[in-house]
C-alpha cells in the first residue's frame, strides 16, 4: 500500500499504538479507548492490507508464564511509512498515544 | 457476587466465542478462536483478578466477547461480498424501509397461510342491507308467525315493504358426515329459511357450489361455524353434512354470522316456500321500500298501521346494525392511537429552523417521502400483524377476535408511531443515516448554570445533533449543528455518507 494511503483515524490509532509498543488487541484496546468490535476487525484490515504483521508467541515462553500465548502485531515497513503520513494528517496522535520514547523521557524528566 | 459463578461466567464467555467463531471461514477459524480465547484470559486477569468478581467487571469481560461478532462478520463478509453493501446500509433509511419490508413480508405470509386469517381477509363481513326489520307478534315475546302469513303477505303487494323472507330455528345437532364421533366444538342451531333469505339480508354466499340437481337440500354454513368447526377449510363446498337424521349438502359459506338476529345459527337450511309451509312456525325478516324505510325509523314500530290487513297486531324489530368488518375495526384502533399519540411522545420532529445552513427543498422532499413510507408500511404492518393475532386460531367467536384486533390495533399503531417519531428525530437531515456515538456533555447537576445533555454525530460527516437533558427555556428542543468542510479529514476512509 503506497505511503500516501488515506486511513481513518481508528486505524491511524491502532497503528500509533503499535508504533508506541502495545503489540496485542487487548492492549491496543486498552491504551485507544476502544471496543474489541472495533479493534480486531480494524487490525484484520490492516493485516489484510500488509500494514501490519501476526505472530504466535512461542509456547514455551506462555507455559513459563503459565498463561496461554498471545498473538503478537507489529508494523511492516508499509505500515510504518502509512503511520508517518497519518501523523501529518492528525497531528494529535502522537499526543493521544505517545511512543515509547516519549513516554520514557516523560519519565525521566518526572 | 458469589465467587462460585466465576466458572459459569467463564463457561458463558467462552460459549459466545465459540458462536461467533462459526461465522468465521473453517480455515481461519481454529486460529482465529485460539487467539480470541488468548486475549479473554488477558481480560478476566485483568478484569476479574482472583476472587475479586464483580457485575461490572463480568458486563465488560461480556461486552469484550460480544466485539468477536463483528470480527468474525468481518472475516466472513468477503466469503459473501457483501461486507461494503452491508456497511453502507447499517444505520441508513434503506435499512429502515427495508427492515419494515421484511416485517410486512412477514405478517402478510402468516396471513397467507393461516387459515383463519385468510378466511377474514376473503369472506369479510359486508354492510347489511339497509331497512331490514323483524317482524313478530305485539302481545308475546318468543312468539313467532305462521308460514302461512309469510306466504300471503309475500304474495300480496304493499306500499312499504318490497321483499319478505322466512325462516326458523330447530335445536337440530349438524356433523360432517363420517365423523359421528366427533361432537361439534359449541352448540349450534340450524335454520330452514327461505332461498332469498340470505339475499335479502345482504349476505353474499362464499366458496358456493350449488348443485341444482343434487337430490339433498342444500345448507349453508355461518361463518362463525365453518371457521369453529371446519377450521375455514376452503375445500367446504360439497361436503355433505348430517343435520338431525337428513343430509344436506354443503353449498357455501355465509360471509357474515347475521348475528343481529334471533337465535345462533350455525346453518342454514335453503328450503323451497312449498316445504317451508308445512314446517312450523318461525320469524319474517321483511325489507323496507324508500317510503317504508322514511315512515318506519323507530327501532320498534306497529306494523298494522302501515298495512290494511285486519289481522292480529306485529311489530317490526329495526334489525339494521353495522357489523365493523376487520377492516373497520383495524381503522378504528388507528384513530384511536392518533388520538392517544400526544400522550405518549412528543409529536415533534425536532427542530430544524435554527440553521445556518438549510437542507434543500428536494432533501426536505425526500425526508418527507422517507417518514411517509415508514408510516404506511407500518399501518399495513398492523393490519396484517394484527390479523394474524386475532384470527390464528379459528376456534374463537367473531367477538373475541374483533376484541383482540382492535386492542392490538390501537397499541400497535400507538407505538410504531412513538418509534417512527423518535426514529425520525434521530436521523440526520442531510442523508437520513441514524447518528451515532452517543457522549454525555456537561454535568446534571449544572443544568441551570451550562448546557448538559447528550450529542450525537452522524457518521457520513454532515451532522451533529444536541440533545438537552433538560429542556430549558433556552434549549427546549434538540438542534442540528451542520458541520463544514474543516470536519471532513475526521471521515475519510468510512463508507458511509
Amino acid at each position: 500500500m503506497a505511503s500516501e494511503a488515506k486511513l481513518s483515524h481508528t486505524a491511524a490509532m491502532i497503528l500509533q499504538a503499535l508504533d508506541a509498543g502495545f503489540v496485542y488487541g487487548f492492549s491496543i484496546m486498552e491504551m485507544a479507548g476502544l471496543p474489541s468490535g472495533t479493534v480486531y476487525p480494524a487490525m484484520r484490515r490492516l493485516e489484510r492490507d500488509e500494514l501490519i504483521l501476526s505472530k504466535w508467541e512461542k509456547q514455551s515462553i506462555a507455559d513459563a508464564e503459565q498463561r496461554p500465548p498471545r498473538k503478537y502485531y507489529k508494523l511492516t515497513a508499509a505500515g510504518r511509512a502509512t503511520l508517518l503520513a497519518s501523523r501529518r494528517r492528525y497531528p494529535l496522535l502522537e499526543r493521544l498515544i505517545p511512543s515509547e520514547t516519549v513516554r520514557a523521557e516523560e519519565a525521566r524528566s518526572q | 457476587m458469589k465467587p462460585s459463578l466465576k466458572p459459569a461466567f467463564d463457561a458463558a464467555d467462552q460459549m459466545l466465542l465459540g458462536c461467533a467463531a462459526r461465522f468465521v471461514p473453517g480455515h481461519r477459524r481454529a486460529d482465529w478462536l485460539r487467539e480470541w480465547k488468548a486475549e479473554l484470559w488477558h481480560v478476566r486477569q485483568e478484569r476479574a483478578p482472583m476472587e475479586q468478581l464483580s457485575w461490572q467487571a463480568e458486563r465488560e469481560i461480556a461486552g469484550f466477547c460480544l466485539g468477536a461478532f463483528q470480527d468474525a462478520f468481518c472475516l466472513c463478509q468477503p466469503r459473501l461480498r457483501l461486507g461494503p453493501l452491508l456497511t453502507a446500509l447499517q444505520g441508513s433509511a434503506a435499512q429502515c424501509l427495508l427492515t419494515l419490508t421484511g416485517f410486512l413480508v412477514l405478517s402478510y405470509g402468516i396471513a397467507w397461510l393461516a387459515p383463519g386469517v385468510r378466511a377474514e381477509r376473503m369472506i369479510s363481513a359486508p354492510m347489511q342491507n339497509p331497512g331490514l326489520i323483524l317482524i313478530q307478534y305485539a302481545d308475546c315475546d318468543a312468539t313467532t308467525i305462521e308460514p302461512q302469513q309469510y306466504l300471503a303477505w309475500k304474495n300480496r303487494h304493499h306500499s312499504f315493504f318490497d321483499d319478505f323472507a322466512f325462516y326458523r330455528v330447530s335445536e337440530e345437532s349438524i356433523q360432517a358426515e363420517g365423523e359421528s364421533g366427533t361432537a361439534p366444538r359449541d352448540s349450534w342451531k340450524v335454520a330452514q329459511a327461505s332461498s332469498n333469505l340470505l339475499a335479502l339480508l345482504g349476505l353474499p354466499v362464499r366458496y358456493a357450489a350449488l348443485e341444482s340437481n343434487s337430490a339433498l337440500p342444500q345448507v349453508i354454513l355461518s361463518k362463525s361455524f365453518w371457521k369453529i368447526e371446519y377450521g375455514a377449510d376452503p375445500r367446504i363446498a360439497g361436503r355433505v353434512v348430517r343435520i338431525g337424521q337428513r343430509r344436506a349438502r354443503v353449498a357455501g359459506v355465509a360471509a357474515g354470522d347475521a348475528w343481529n338476529l334471533p337465535g345462533k345459527i350455525g346453518a342454514w337450511l335453503v328450503q323451497p316456500d312449498s316445504t317451508l309451509a308445512a314446517s312450523g312456525s318461525g320469524f319474517i325478516v321483511a325489507h323496507l321500500t324508500a317510503a317504508g324505510q322514511k315512515k318506519m325509523w323507530a327501532p320498534v314500530m306497529q306494523i298494522n298501521e302501515y298495512d290494511e290487513d285486519e289481522g292480529p297486531r306485529f311489530f317490526g324489530y329495526n334489525i339494521d346494525q353495522w357489523q365493523p368488518g376487520s377492516w373497520g375495526i383495524y381503522w378504528l384502533g388507528i384513530v384511536f392511537a392518533l388520538i392517544s399519540l400526544p400522550a405518549v411522545t412528543s409529536v415533534s420532529l425536532g427542530e430544524y429552523s435554527v440553521n445556518a445552513r438549510k437542507t434543500s427543498l428536494s432533501r426536505r422532499l425526500y425526508r418527507w417521502s422517507f417518514f411517509s413510507a415508514k408510516i404506511v408500511l407500518l399501518m399495513m404492518i398492523d393490519y396484517f400483524f394484527t390479523l394474524d393475532l386475532a384470527y390464528f386460531r379459528t376456534a374463537q367467536s367473531a367477538q373475541v377476535s374483533a376484541s383482540i384486533q382492535m386492542i392490538a390495533a390501537f397499541v400497535f399503531f400507538l407505538f410504531g408511531l412513538r418509534w417512527a417519531l423518535l426514529d425520525h428525530r434521530q436521523r440526520c437531515p442531510v442523508c437520513l443515516r441514524r447518528v451515532e456515538h452517543p457522549v454525555e456533555v456537561g454535568l446534571a447537576s449544572r443544568t441551570f448554570l451550562a448546557w448538559n445533555g447528550t450529542e450525537m454525530m452522524c457518521m457520513g460527516g454532515h451532522t451533529l445533533l444536541h440533545i438537552p437533558a433538560l429542556p430549558t427555556s433556552w434549549f427546549d428542543a434538540q438542534r442540528w449543528l451542520y458541520l463544514d468542510t474543516s470536519w471532513e479529514f475526521l471521515f475519510v476512509g468510512s463508507s458511509v455518507g
